[in-house]
């Protein structure tokens, strides 16, 4: 079976999984179509408006400012792919390349791999607060923060994986045919490491959604005027007994996105080989 | 009244297209102080056939679905649980083919040797502990009183081997299964081990169920054998009646994989093609895609046991008299 | 052991640096913006600020071991008595999410492996992955807005000491916060239990116990949980990092006046020299942890030796 077949069938061999695929494919369609999809701009204010209940033309009402409530939760979506997208992009390359060159090239390893034990030395939301302190609140910000959080967790289980690996006889065969380096990486590494690193990117994807949701919470986030979830909670949160629709609907759309991960990623997980199934700490 | 008594035992597998029975009508008996050796390829149902009359197949993934497995008289398919556990590791217990993976790495094998004693038997924990000084002493470990406070992994595979026969005779058993007990070690150390075996069977008189791939061990340790091919019995009898007189041509080409040890050869006689997977409903004798003297009638019709002599028995078309026809 | 030395050298240096990291002249950072020029130039002077920088991490290393972490910007303390002042609350609050971690978490994975695909395992399981997607903060909020504001059965913030009125009683400021943040983590471990339960019921030893007839409870827990006990034993260090990190949120959704809230307000204030105090009080911890972790994983496993 391919490499894509099997994935699609541990996937799709679950109701519970396939259910998340369909809500997360849902949310990139919000996300790319956002200003099709959103009847509102999410930043137009409409005093008169304000706090109105979720009804037409307000599907889902509207905040102390009299913004709509869905159209801002369509660009949050947006936000959410944002963050999800560049920090396991970050994560998976910075920490990727790292973990794999240095099991693949040992003196290397000793010194990037302690780098990553002293970044790991720092739970994980405490780094990230720090990293902000030192920036200015912006999206890219947040992405690279992010990133380098979980780039430290990445590297730590690539390299375990590239060592086991490194120790099979077809990796050797290939050394002794005489394949160079990029070519035993890139060729006949790596293609084994493909599903551990899908399993990975939902995980930090989750996770990436969380940290910033919380990020945004305490106000060391997105700038206050993006329109993502984490922002729309944070904002209206005075107003959970007058308005419960704020926070009900931001926060179950940032639930059922890390949730729909959580359940991909442990579906995908199941599927790939048993050596490298618990080295992934997801959920 | 034979010690163990196995009458068409069935044990099927869940897949997804529903339950395949694995092993179908097998029956066999082990008399007091016996010795039954059940030789057959892995995947061949032997396994699964010694894990149900201990009673361990856990249901999940395997369970007996008919037959009869009386011991000593008692129906055990129709025991509870509770019933079972009385018996197992008591009057009948079970060594494995992993001897580095089956003893629990946490606990010092003295305190696993034990384990058994205590659940079985009312002995205080000094009594148990002088026991299972007593027990390594007889699987002949070196320095009883000191190898029971090791762990596991201080251990040699033949040594953590002896302390599975430890375990397994603590409760003096009246049977012993021994599922492929020599398969993951040395070969002097298989030896020992199988030595150490005939010895205390000797000694205590117990009957034992020798599961194995490899008839060289059978034929040397065995009174009687049990050759299995997908899920069946195809022929049986006492040692040195199947031996001298070969019947059923899968048990011929085992014999004839063996390679020689007083010559060299340049090649290995195996048996040709693979065995069909479990999945696979083959009609006819399930042998017939590997068998060189197959004929229209083997595709067709499973072959019931026919008795070549006194108790050897085999399930061939052609192995009384008209087999001459394919030499 | 001799690994963490490096490792906890190599971070303090970032702790060090942090205050190098922001743009402008350290000396005027660490005194605020009421800085006047003679009280940075002394600063200055007494930390060497203008001697190298590993020179300068050195006497600062120095003043550390002495217990002097600087001097809060906001208060106008020394540092370290202002994280003092919120150890009591962030300590008590992560011994009741613990006790809850443990309470919880334990026996519901235990018994989710061992009813494996009932039920009782999918709801537990399912339940699991569906509260370690909740965020924290958002669990808080609505326990407080339904058990304090609703039904007025717990205060909703704030946590005044046991060493005040009201004694132990009132660690009932601390029951909804411990359970908001025993939630995620509880999550984790119900996951981990269960699937470290798994994996030793199918190893050859667990068969082994069977065989000897035991009983199913005993091979349970003798044979298949004390062995999962070690995957499980590892990832409480995961579990204090984590811990760490929401009881940051927590405390701020809560008004709790713990070491969490603390951190969040500092950033806010700019008070850098407590964010640094801070950082480096968790780092220290966090090793301590992880070599808890490392005692417990040694004992519980004879194959491990500490050498």
């Amino acid at each position: 079976m391919t490499l894509l077949g099997s994935i699609g069938s541990a996937v799709f061999g679950r109701w519970l999984a396939t259910t998340g695929l369909i809500w997360l494919a849902l949310v990139a369609i919000s996300a790319v179509a956002a200003p099709l999809i959103a009847p509102f701009d999410p930043l137009e204010i409409n005093p008169i408006e304000r706090l109105s209940e979720p009804a037409p033309p307000y599907l889902f009402g509207t905040d102390h400012f009299g913004r709509d409530t869905f159209s801002r939760a369509v660009y949050g979506a947006r936000m959410a792919s944002i963050i999800g997208c560049g920090s396991v992009l970050v994560a998976l390359f910075a920490g990727g390349l790292c973990g794999m060159l240095s099991a693949y090239f040992p003196q290397l390893g000793h010194v990037l791999m302690r780098v990553v034990d002293v970044l790991m030395a720092f739970p994980a939301l405490l780094l990230a607060l720090v990293l902000m302190t030192l920036l200015e609140r912006s999206v890219i910000n947040t992405v690279i923060v992010i990133g380098i959080v979980y780039a430290a967790t990445t590297a730590r289980i690539l390299y375990g994986m590239t060592l086991k690996l490194k120790g099979e006889v077809f990796v050797d065969a290939a050394i002794c045919t005489g394949a160079g380096h990029s070519s035993v990486l890139l060729r006949h590494i790596f293609p084994n490491l493909i599903s551990p690193l899908l399993v990975q990117a939902s995980f930090v994807f989750a996770f990436s959604q969380l940290q910033a949701a919380a990020l945004d919470f305490l106000g060391l986030g997105l700038p206050p005027e993006v329109p993502s979830w984490g922002n729309m909670l944070a904002e209206e949160r005075i107003y959970i007994t007058r308005a419960p629709w704020l926070l009900i609907f931001p926060g179950a759309l940032i639930i059922l996105t890390v949730f729909s991960l959580n359940l991909v990623g442990d579906a995908i997980r199941d599927a790939i080989d048993p050596r490298f199934r618990g080295d992934i700490a997801g959920v | 009244m034979p010690l163990l008594d196995v009458s068409e035992l069935e044990i099927s597998v869940h897949s997804t297209g529903g339950d395949i029975a694995v092993v179908k009508g097998v029956s066999f008996q082990v008399n007091k102080s016996g010795t039954i050796g059940i030789v057959g390829e892995s995947g061949c149902g032997k396994s699964l056939t010694s894990l149900a009359i201990m009673g361990l197949l856990d249901g999940s993934q395997a369970r007996t679905t008919g037959g009869t497995v009386r011991f000593e008289g008692t129906e055990l398919l129709g025991l509870t649980m509770r019933e079972r556990r009385k018996i197992m590791g008591n009057q009948m217990s079970m060594i494995f083919q992993e001897p580095m993976t089956s003893l629990n790495p946490v606990y010092r094998v003295g305190d696993q040797i034990a384990e058994a004693l205590r659940q079985h038997r009312s002995l205080t924990r000094k009594a148990a502990r002088e026991r299972a000084i007593e027990l390594l002493r007889m699987v002949r470990i070196p320095r009883p009183d000191e190898r029971i406070d090791c762990f596991p992994h201080q251990l040699s595979g033949g040594q953590r081997q002896r302390v599975m026969v430890a375990i397994a005779i603590a409760c003096e058993p009246k049977l012993l299964i021994a599922d492929e007990p020599t398969t993951a070690l040395d070969v002097t150390v298989q030896k020992e081990i199988l030595g150490l075996l005939r010895d205390l069977q000797e000694q205590t008189g117990m009957a034992v169920v020798l599961i194995s791939h490899d008839l060289g061990v059978v034929a040397e340790t065995c009174d009687f054998v049990a050759i299995m091919y997908r899920g069946k019995i195809v022929e049986t009898g006492r040692a040195e009646d199947v031996f001298s007189s070969v019947a059923h041509p899968y048990t011929r080409g085992l014999l004839n994989s063996i390679p020689p040890v007083d010559r060299d050869v340049e090649v290995l006689n195996e048996i040709p093609g693979r065995v069909p997977s479990i999945e696979q409903n083959v009609p006819g004798c399930s042998f017939h895609s590997r068998c060189t003297i197959a004929a229209g009638i083997c595709r067709e019709i499973d072959p019931e046991f026919s008795t070549v002599s006194g108790k050897h028995e085999v399930r061939c078309h052609f192995a009384l008299g008209s087999n001459n026809r394919a030499e | 052991m001799l690994t963490l030395l490096p490792t906890l050298a190599a971070a303090s240096f970032l702790v060090f640096l942090f205050i190098h990291l922001i743009p402008g002249d350290p000396a005027a950072i660490l005194l605020g913006d009421a800085a006047t020029p003679e009280a940075a130039a002394a600063l200055s002077k007494e930390l060497g600020l203008d001697e190298p920088l590993l020179k300068q991490y050195a006497l600062w290393l120095g003043n550390v071991a002495q217990g002097d972490l600087g001097t809060s910007i906001f208060f106008q303390q020394p540092v370290l008595s202002v994280i003092g002042d919120g150890a009591e609350t962030s300590i008590l609050l992560a011994v009741m999410t613990m006790f809850w971690i443990i309470a919880f978490g334990v026996p519901v994975g235990v018994i989710s492996a061992i009813r494996r695909g009932s039920w009782i395992d999918q709801i537990s399981s399912g339940g699991a992955m569906l509260f370690a997607s909740v965020p924290t903060f958002w669990l808080g909020l609505y326990l407080i807005h339904i058990f304090s504001v609703g039904l007025g059965w717990f205060p909703s913030s704030g946590f005044p000491s046991i060493s005040d009125d009201g004694g132990l009683a009132n660690l009932r400021y601390l029951l909804l916060p411990s359970l908001t943040l025993a939630a995620p983590n509880a999550a984790l471990i119900i996951r981990l239990v269960r699937a470290s339960m798994l994996d030793v019921s199918r190893e050859d030893y667990v068969r082994t116990a069977r065989a000897k007839g035991l009983h199913p409870a005993r091979v349970a827990v003798r044979h298949v949980f004390r062995n999962a006990l070690i995957a499980v034993a590892a990832a409480f260090g995961f579990t204090f990092a984590a811990l760490v990190s929401e009881a940051v949120v927590t405390e701020t959704v809560f008004s709790l006046p713990g070491i969490g809230r603390l951190v969040v307000q500092s950033i806010l204030r700019r008070d850098y020299p407590v964010i640094q105090g801070v950082v480096l009080v968790v780092v220290v911890l966090y090793m301590a942890v992880n070599l808890l972790v490392d005692l417990a994983y040694a004992s519980l496993d004879p194959r491990v030796s500490l050498n």
